[in-house]
């Protein structure tokens, strides 16, 4: 069975957009509400899916964690991370799944275009090469969320971390579990330049690579 | 110099007294235990002492080489907060861990 995991916090205005253009390409949707403020679930409960609740807001990670886990238990074989921002489109899902037939994971990686926040490219770029020099693993962009693994993956790329370093987390273990792995392009929309990674979210992920080269 | 060392006393007795007047408030609270209570009572009031009759430890600061009972309690108390520093990183780190296993469960069964 194919899933499609989608955290969201505060999403309020997208949140239907984002599930009823993923419909078109999957049933199973899980959305997971990590603690919102607004109404992201009852817009989600509207849409008829899978909507999971955080009574408290403990981040992506541990959102996307509490699908994947869910999915896991469901019979899921395959497993779509998809941002509930409208940052991803959902038209790629199928190309996801595609790619995901000859590898472990499937990683997106956003285009540089001038859309792209400067900060946000000089952050990425830093990190790709810190993870590169750490891990050995060549990427366009370490930060994407949009990512399909299979449940057996999974297993071996389960992060621990609650944040937005989960992302650089499940690369880490990619490289270090030596899971064959693929990127696509996709194409981004920044919908709201105050959400996502910050500057500050960027100093403990470099910090973190550095620990889980250690610590692991 | 006696009244520079005079002045740490008195400050050190203000904070003794002052943590002394938290943990009884706390207890009135019932927020701690008459066991908790009782020790952290013992070890203010063991501060207020120390901080009056240095010299009570100058068989200890002597046979370890420090030249100042001063110096002894500037260096044991940065042990003391490096180390309560370090039990409490691995509380709040084992509380993150146990909340977010509850949180998943709630949400799983409230599905």
């Amino acid at each position: 069975m194919k899933f499609v995991v989608i955290p969201a916090y505060n999403e309020e205005n997208h949140i239907k957009q984002v599930i009823s253009e993923t419909k078109k390409y999957i049933s199973n949707i899980i959305v997971v509400d990590d603690g919102s403020k607004d109404k992201t679930i009852e817009e989600a409960k509207k849409e008829n899916v899978i909507v999971l609740k955080h009574i408290i807001n403990l981040g992506k990670g541990a959102a996307l964690k509490t699908g994947c886990d869910y999915a896991i238990e469901h019979g899921a074989s395959q497993i779509i991370a998809l941002d509930a921002d409208t940052q991803h489109e959902p038209l790629q899902i199928p190309d996801f799944f595609k790619e995901l037939e000859n590898v472990d994971v499937v990683l997106g990686y956003r285009k540089l275009n001038k859309e792209m926040p400067s900060i946000l490219k000089l952050g990425n770029w830093f990190i790709n090469k810190i993870t590169k020099l750490l891990y050995g693993i060549t990427l366009h962009d370490t930060q994407c969320g949009y990512r399909a693994f299979t449940a057996d993956a999974y297993k071996q790329i389960k992060w621990k971390a609650s944040n937005y370093s989960m992302e650089s987390e499940m690369i880490a273990n990619i490289g270090k579990k030596r899971l064959k792995y693929k990127e696509i392009p996709i194409k981004t929309i920044y919908a709201d330049k105050y959400k996502g990674t910050t500057l500050i979210d960027g100093i403990k992920i470099v910090c973190n690579l550095f620990w889980w080269r250690l610590s692991k | 110099m006696t009244v520079g060392i005079l002045g740490i006393q008195i400050l050190g007795i203000l904070f003794g007294l002052f943590m002394i007047y938290y943990v009884f408030l706390h207890r009135k609270r019932k927020e701690l235990t008459i066991k908790e209570y009782s020790f952290w009572i013992f070890l203010w009031i063991l501060f207020i002492i120390l901080t009056l009759f240095p010299w009570l430890l100058n068989p200890i600061v002597q046979s370890i080489g420090f030249a100042r009972t001063m110096d002894f309690f500037i260096v044991a108390g940065f042990m003391f907060l490096i180390g309560s520093l370090f039990y409490i990183y691995l509380l709040v780190r084992g509380n993150q861990k146990k909340i977010e296993e509850i949180v998943r469960k709630v949400a799983f069964e409230k599905k």
